[in-house]
């Protein structure tokens, strides 16, 4: 199963590229190749991750632990099920900073307390379990485990969904704020676009494990060049424009088992033609800083038929 | 067609056995705490809230899927039953209640016969007496009459024993039927000393009395008290479960006849159904499509004939968008998408042609670009078949699109209520606006201004006073219900900073008061005039201070009076447009009330 398929991007420093896409896109497993922490069953068959200078697919196990946390963090999915319920927070919070500071526990527990303080938490609650702080709380708690290694660039994946409308705003700027005083970068990756609008200011659109569009956020949202993306606006209800019914797009998202031939999005495309259904678009830049994959646009070359061989264990 | 009108739904919160001994007050998780809407007939109903405000167990109570504790909701009354009912309820005329229960009785899904105190309490004893009987007399003289000669000494003995020991239990595990009698200390300590003392009297006495005692009385003494003994135990053990069954017949027979309950109810649940939010866990993983629709037909009896119902069920699922039928019916749940999954469940909501739905959240769980479709589905649902829904929602911009008319909730009350257009383009209650201000918006160029509040809900047991936004509440003032512990907390943060040296402690006296006591040697009158100062000078960052009415001496120490308030009421500005705000409203009368 091809999960991710011929994603690329460039993020710069104190950048915020937001990730977007449906469930089943490969915005998650996308993220995981990042910090190479794939299941057993998977593996990056080509191509390179390059983290200031230095791949991060060649470099060796011992290289990527160092990397890992220290410099490359992420925030998981579903805070609830990413903290251990029976440690209480401090002790969470201290393990990467013992790790790879080689500090000792009391130097990492002041270093926990200041980081608790930094998302908005009282430092004396340090020594609660996770169950005492609410959906919320438990983010923060992520988000300073996240910074406990002063990293340079900051994976969250999916930080709000879960979350009340309320609590949401409360998170999202908290991460604009210590994006900011940190100079962080930060892939933020969601399926709700209207979360990036207000966040990232460079947004890429994945579909069926594909890039379909990757561009700046307001000119993406604002004039979308691949049809997916059209759709894919349009089908946000928003509560500052007209009361109408949002659109959609018809069909069912891809298996990525048995995916379409051609362009992945073609079966539920509007717009596809003959071309889209023999060959596979590549992403090109459609106008300035703008890139698409989509046989709309003439400056968009096939990409060449490749065939993969894999062992099998 | 749908009329609630102050449904209050309160869990009680479960206590240790201790503290249930020491029979302090109960505590309720107060879900939904009087809330009055109208749902016309056609159209979209939003409710809309964070997690937690209690507009799913609205639904739920609606639906009698949760049982209301306190007030109506009415289906198809007609108009002037229900302006006799508003009437009677303003006005109090001397037989008014009996009056309102009529009317409750005959529409209103909630009503519960209220049974007179010792009506219920007759009721409940009678059934655990009678269980008590019939279980400690039965297997004695049973076992007498099977087994001649068997138990004719110590037969009786265990059997009274039997016998004490259930109707102990019973009287000590019977529900305290009002809310303020708690199961008194005493009653356990009774059944426990009964439990050892009634075997010796019984076994010192009997024995020597009984024709034919053998000689050796020390033993028979100690066998017929371990046996009755035993016999009282297990009567302890056995009535709570016997007296609890017999009395719930018992009560249950009775209120099944009246009301809107029982048979009645079934035939009108039929016209009233439920959408649930998550299609992966609320369809069996082991129906086929065709059993899960096919049910609710089956248990309602409404069709018997098998082509009559396949017939029905892929009628229903032809409107629900899957067609052809015949390609889903036999599928299993996990052979389908999200979107089809939701649109079974759909489709098992509309077998029984309802007139009614609850939709709770029905497409949070799918992806954005089927979302649209279930929606539109569910839209032109309502005006081909006619139906109304009850749409609840955490998402406003939905609410925006689907509602003809919303309800905002903020723990268990309604805030705000109007046409979408009244509360969505114009809010007018703070919590309103700061809600819609921080709904993201995939247009970059419809960037607003957000008002994000402080904090989290509070707890549903513990609920604020007076208006129950206002510690959150970016814009409360004096009237919004300051508690005394909220100005000492202010008053004591102050202090920590340093800007009040002659204070030494702070001190919530009652509801209305808050004691400050001064250092050694400071004169309260000067301490008076910097605390005033101080007051005034922080109004404005920590509203709390606004609470204060007046600071005075009081010999040695000052007191902080605090301003009267009252929990807001939702009153109504323009037709169909109500706000629960005293910014908005006018002040109610300044009257202290205590709700909690």
């Amino acid at each position: 199963m091809h999960a991710v398929d011929g994603v690329s991007f460039d993020l710069d420093e104190g950048e915020a590229l937001g990730l977007a896409g449906e469930s089943g896109c490969g915005k998650t497993t996308t993220a995981l190749a990042l910090m190479r922490l794939l299941p057993y069953n998977g593996k990056i068959i080509s191509g390179s991750i390059v983290f200031r200078g230095r791949d991060l697919v060649k470099a060796s196990d011992m290289r990527i632990r160092k990397i890992r946390w220290k410099e490359i963090s992420i925030i998981f999915q579903g805070a609830m099920n990413s903290l251990n319920p029976v440690r209480n927070i401090g002790q969470q919070i201290a393990e990467p900073i013992i790790l790879h500071e080689k500090v000792e526990e009391d130097e990492a527990m002041k270093r926990v307390g200041e980081l608790l303080e930094l998302v908005g938490i009282n430092r004396d609650r340090r020594r609660d379990f996770p169950h005492e702080f609410s959906g919320g709380m438990r983010q923060r708690v992520m988000i300073a485990m996240a910074l406990a290694c002063n990293p340079k660039l900051v994976i969250a994946d999916e930080p709000v969904t879960a979350l009340d409308v309320m609590i949401q705003a409360q998170i999202l700027e908290l991460l604009e704020r210590l994006r900011k005083e940190l100079h962080l970068s930060m892939i933020l990756i969601s399926h709700d676009l209207s979360v990036m609008a207000e966040t990232c200011e460079k947004v890429a659109i994945m579909y069926g494990g594909k890039m379909m569009e990757v561009g700046k956020t307001v000119d993406v949202f604002t004039d979308p060049k691949h049809p997916y993306t059209q759709g894919l606006v349009a089908a946000f209800p928003d509560i500052r424009g007209q009361r109408t019914m949002p659109a959609s797009i018809p069909g069912d998202v891809p298996s990525l088992i048995n995916p379409p031939t051609g362009c992945v999005f073609h079966p539920r495309c509007k717009f596809a033609f003959d071309r889209c259904i023999a060959a596979e678009p590549a992403l090109a830049d459609v106008t300035p800083g703008r890139r698409a994959a989509c046989f709309l646009y003439p400056e968009v070359s096939e990409v060449p038929p490749r065939t993969i061989t894999m062992e099998v264990h | 067609m749908i009329r609630v009108r102050d449904l209050k739904v309160y869990f009680p919160l479960r206590r240790g056995l201790l503290r249930e001994l020491a029979g302090r007050a109960a505590l309720w998780v107060r879900a939904v705490d009087g809330v009055s809407f109208d749902v016309k007939r056609g159209e979209v109903f939003c409710l809309v809230g964070e997690s937690g405000c209690g507009k799913t167990t609205t639904g739920k109570a609606i639906l009698r899927l949760v049982e209301a504790t306190e007030g109506d909701v009415f289906f198809e009354i007609p108009t002037e039953e229900y302006r006799r009912y508003e009437e009677l309820r303003s006005r109090g005329a001397p037989d008014a209640a009996a009056r309102i229960d009529a009317i409750r009785r005959k529409y209103s899904f909630s009503w519960k016969e209220q049974l007179a105190w010792d009506t219920q309490q007759i009721l409940t004893w009678l059934g655990a007496v009678a269980a008590a009987f019939v279980l400690g007399l039965g297997p004695p003289a049973f076992a007498a009459a099977v087994i001649p000669g068997a138990l004719v000494d110590t037969g009786f003995i265990i059997g009274a024993s039997l016998l004490c020991g259930l109707l102990i239990g019973v009287i000590a595990s019977l529900p305290p039927t009002r809310p303020s009698t708690r199961t008194p200390a005493g009653l356990a300590l009774l059944s426990i000393l009964a439990f050892n003392l009634l075997p010796i009297v019984a076994a010192t006495g009997w024995p020597a009395t009984l024709p034919n005692a053998p000689s050796d009385a020390l033993g028979i003494w100690a066998r017929v008290w371990g046996s009755a003994s035993f016999a009282m135990l297990l009567g302890v053990i056995i009535a709570p479960a016997a007296a609890g069954g017999a009395s719930k017949i018992l009560l249950g027979r009775r209120r099944e006849t009246e009301g809107l309950l029982g048979i009645k109810m079934r035939t009108l649940r039929r016209r009233l159904h439920l959408i649930f939010q998550d299609p992966y866990e609320s369809l069996n993983p082991k129906q086929s499509v065709f059993e899960i629709v096919s049910e609710p037909l089956v248990v309602n009896r409404i069709a018997h004939d098998p082509e009559e119902i396949a017939a029905l069920v892929s009628r229903s699922l032809e409107d629900a968008g899957l067609r052809p039928a015949e390609e889903f019916v036999l599928r299993f749940p996990h052979e389908l998408s999200g979107g089809q999954r939701q649109r079974v469940s759909i489709a098992a909501a509309l077998a029984l042609e309802p007139d009614f739905i609850v939709a709770d959240e029905p497409v949070s769980m799918l992806d954005v670009s089927i979302r649209t479709e279930i929606l539109q589905l569910m839209m032109d649902l309502r005006e081909k078949r006619g139906l109304t829904y009850l749409f609840i929602t955490h998402d406003l911009s939905l609410a925006w699109i689907l509602a003809d008319r919303l309800a905002v909730m903020y723990l268990g009350k309604i805030v705000e209520q109007g046409t979408a257009e009244q509360v969505i383009s114009h809010p007018k209650h703070p919590y309103t606006k700061a809600l819609i201000s921080v709904v993201p918006s995939p247009d970059p160029r419809h960037l607003a201004k957000r008002t994000i509040l402080k904090g989290e809900r509070p707890d549903a047991v513990n609920i604020p006073s007076g208006c129950r936004f206002h510690p959150r509440c970016p814009v409360a003032f004096e009237k919004c219900g300051w508690s005394a512990d909220e100005v000492a907390e202010e008053l004591r943060s102050l202090s920590a900073g340093g800007l009040l040296p002659e204070i030494a402690g702070i001190q919530a006296q009652d509801a209305g008061t808050v004691a400050i006591v001064m250092m050694p040697g400071m004169s309260p009158g000067s301490a008076a005039a910097n605390l005033r100062r101080v007051v005034s000078e922080n109004r404005d960052s920590r509203l709390a201070l606004k609470g204060i009415a007046d600071i005075r001496e009081n010999g040695d120490a000052i007191h902080v009076t605090l301003e009267a308030w009252a929990e807001p009421a939702l009153v109504e500005l323009e037709p169909g447009n109500a706000v629960a705000c005293h910014l908005v409203t006018r002040p109610a009368e300044a009257v202290p009330t205590v709700t909690a």
